[in-house]
């Protein structure tokens, strides 16, 4: 939270505005005189001094532009009372509001720091009122003024018609074949594991990959608040349905950036992790990816939240996703490919995949061919619809919320390593299993807890309260070894 | 490293079948290694899940029965022979087509064979140690193999393929050469097929006429699997889908099943996911 500060004393006439504004700040004075003279208001011939408290932070952006001319015009006395709530806006030479990035990231700070009132532009009220705040949205500096004063009270903006949820773009019934990939997308989306689909180029990777977007269930109000609030920041948020209506599916292209994929710049704004928050981020072609940009998702994967700093600010974005990735079997796309002949050498298949380091694959759960399919499987009836499988993706979703109740998190995947051992309990024969796996494969004990998370989402998923032996079996199967 | 020359009593006798012996040899490793009994595993580069399977069957078969492996140390299926032949517990050498000593710099993904190789096996090169390769010189060692080994077994080689320069050049000198039979249509295998047709080599179905050849005993047969996954992944790596379409079973018992032969060591999973016999 700023404070904006005006005051107007005898002198030469100037305009200064301190406490470490950045560019924009600066320019924001040539924009408030402009608005105040427009409007119909007196800007003083004297000396001005705005200050911006905490000083020692750096501020960036256009949205103190409302403050600001508050501010002198209060200091002036044409404004009798103060305004008493969070103005947010920038202004036009005429003195019109226009909307700014990231109301909504501010509107539940300022909550939280006890103002619960916003005046902001009129693109930007649905953010605010989305949120439960008492949210103003005004046209112009003139209507902000007449309101404070009381002369014309406006009313708070009503809360913005309830999210719809988009019609999704494919449906699993679409998929011909591909029974184990399917299967492993059902696992990924209900427990948050991440998962990585290898095969020949062609055989539908991309197309199951973006089948999850209608496999997860619908946001909770408070998670959709939180995502809605990271696009906000980003400015990707629909002024009129501020709140997202389906998780989010990002799919970042594979020339992408770090700063694109994490997010960075200064001030910093959140990248495709954060943007994928509560949904799902899809790499195609992981392969392709530069290994430096891969290996920054290390620290989302684990941690949940990606921590920015830069020159005078630091911004934590939070970035739970579940991670969909695609890749070719070798450089020429054809290792496995009954239809067509590989033509990579040996050495050249391993370099490719040795692009991956081990510390991410580790991190991936669930490892799945995909291969080219028979003729005859294209015409086979009886497929499932997304929504069936949604309906028990949810039902596994209910049971672990209800397990990790109280503890912010909500999915399998996060659970703690005293977690898993509360939870993930196994029966009898499957202990056996467990044991032979542990030495037979060499399994790390992170490599196992993750076996074993994946195995507690498909008994979830099979409404079992015990880990059985098919389950583990089929959580082993699903994480290839290296 | 040592340096023999035909001269030497040292100098691996077989080698001097050559019209021109290499001279002089670069050895490196277990010089007693190249005068032991001997079989050379050629094949191509790019092998299929299949070839490695049976370089790697082959090599043991070899190990067991105290015979020394040779190839060229390539990717592929030389690899594989050698890394068969190690993990039978038997001994290897692996005739270079360059400079031992670049060879040992430049060397990456096959770097980890290096020192098993070298522990009871040799590397030989017929170049000085910091020879470059160069591709004639790779088509002159597949000969120094042929020469080094008393029978070639050709794996797979397509068309054109550097292992059907070693089994000409050991029809020449005499030594018995077999190819081990491909799927028709396979590019992998056009070349020991048409070696087979041809009748310049004989079908290696077993590793009894190998070692038979050789006045050794072996096993009678190449073992067939009873297992119903091993028997469908003989014919090379297959995905989860593929397997339970042809066994007829459901998605439960496949994984319980997978799991069983993964923990005993009979099949593994490759990079991408499929599942391969071992």
């Amino acid at each position: 939270m700023v404070t904006v500060e005006a005051d107007v004393a005898n002198g030469l006439p100037s305009f200064t505005v301190v406490g470490m504004p950045d560019a924009a700040v600066s320019e924001a004075r040539e924009r408030v005189r402009a608005a105040i003279r427009n409007s119909g208001f007196e800007f003083p011939l004297r000396r001005v001094v705005v200050n911006l408290a905490p000083a020692e932070r750096r501020k960036e952006g256009t949205g103190f532009d409302l403050a600001i001319a508050l501010g002198v015009l209060r200091a002036t006395g044409q404004l009798t009372r103060d305004p008493e709530a969070l103005c947010l806006a920038e202004l036009a030479l005429d003195g019109t509001l226009r909307p700014v990035r990231g109301v909504m990231a501010r509107v539940r700070r300022a909550a939280v720091a006890g103002v619960s009132t916003a005046f902001v532009a009129q693109a930007n009220a649905a953010e605010g009122a989305a949120l439960g705040a008492e949210t103003y949205g005004f046209t112009s500096l003139r209507d902000v003024v007449e309101h404070v004063e009381g002369r014309v009270r406006q009313a708070p903006s009503p809360p913005p018609p309830p999210a719809t949820r988009p019609p999704h773009a494919v449906d699993l019934a679409d998929i011909a074949g591909h029974e184990t990939p399917k299967r492993a997308l059902e696992v990924a989306a209900a427990g948050g594991h991440s998962l990585l689909f290898v095969g020949p180029p062609g055989t539908g990777k991309t197309l199951l990959a973006r089948a999850i977007a209608s496999l997860l269930p619908a946001f909770d109000p408070d998670e959709a608040i939180v995502a809605s609030a990271v696009h906000s920041v980003a400015g990707l948020i629909d002024p009129e349905r501020p709140l997202l209506g389906a998780r989010p599916f990002r799919a970042p292209h594979h020339t992408a950036s770090h700063l694109a994929l994490v997010g960075g710049g200064s001030p910093p704004r959140p990248g495709e992790v954060s943007l994928a928050h509560g949904g799902a981020l899809f790499l195609d072609e992981l392969a392709e990816f530069s290994p430096s940009v891969l290996d920054t998702l290390r620290e989302p994967l684990e941690e949940g939240a990606v921590t920015l700093s830069r020159a005078g600010t630091t911004a934590t974005y939070p970035a739970r996703f579940t991670l969909v990735a695609a890749m070719n079997p070798c450089p020429c796309g054809h290792a496995g490919d009954p239809a067509e002949q590989c033509t990579c050498l040996p050495d050249a298949v391993d370099r490719y995949h040795a692009r991956l380091s081990g510390p991410l694959l580790d991190r991936i759960d669930l490892r799945v061919h995909v291969p080219r399919i028979a003729y005859e499987e294209l015409r086979e009836d009886g497929r499932e619809s997304s929504r069936t499988v949604r309906e028990r993706v949810i039902a596994a979703r209910d049971r672990m919320s209800a397990r990790l109740a109280g503890t912010g998190r909500t999915c399998n995947a996060e659970l703690s390593v005293a977690e898993v051992r509360r939870h993930c309990r196994l029966a009898r024969e499957a202990e056996t299993l467990a044991a032979e796996a542990m030495r037979g494969r060499r399994l790390s004990a992170r490599g196992f807890h993750r076996v074993l998370r994946v195995a507690r989402t498909i008994a979830d998923l099979g409404a079992s309260d015990e880990i059985r032996t098919s389950d583990l079996a089929f959580a082993l199967m699903l994480r290839a070894q290296a | 490293m040592i340096r023999v020359e035909p001269s030497d009593p040292d100098y691996p006798s077989r080698l001097r079948d050559l019209t021109h012996p290499p001279d002089p040899l670069w050895i490196d490793g277990d010089e007693t290694a190249l005068v032991a009994r001997s079989v050379a595993i050629v094949g191509t580069r790019r092998m299929t899940g299949y070839g490695e399977r049976v370089a790697r069957e082959i090599a043991g078969w070899c190990a067991a029965a105290k015979v020394v492996v040779v190839s060229g140390f390539a990717q592929g299926i030389d690899s594989a022979a050698h890394r068969g032949a190690l993990d039978g517990g038997g001994r290897t050498i692996a005739v270079l087509g360059e400079g031992i000593t670049l060879f040992l710099a430049t060397v990456r993904g096959r770097r980890p064979l290096v020192p098993r190789i070298r522990a009871g096996g040799a590397l030989v090169s017929q170049y000085p140690p910091s020879f470059c390769a160069q591709p004639w010189a790779f088509a002159k060692r597949n000969t120094t193999i042929a020469a080094l080994a008393e029978a070639v077994v050709v794996i797979e080689a397509g068309e054109g393929s550097g292992a059907l320069i070693t089994a000409g050049e050991a029809r020449r000198l005499g030594r018995p050469v077999f190819a081990v039979p491909g799927p028709l249509g396979s590019v992998a295998s056009a070349g020991t097929n048409a070696l087979i047709a041809s009748g310049e080599a004989r079908a290696l179905v077993s590793a009894a006429a190998l070692l038979h050849g050789l006045g050794l005993r072996g096993p009678a047969a190449v073992a067939s699997p009873a297992d119903p996954i091993l028997d469908a992944l003989s014919g090379g790596d297959l995905d989860a889908d593929a397997l339970r379409r042809r066994l007829g079973v459901t998605e439960v018992e496949l994984a319980d099943q997978l799991m069983r032969l993964t923990l005993a060591a009979q099949v593994t999973q490759t990079l991408d996911g499929r599942y391969r016999r071992r």
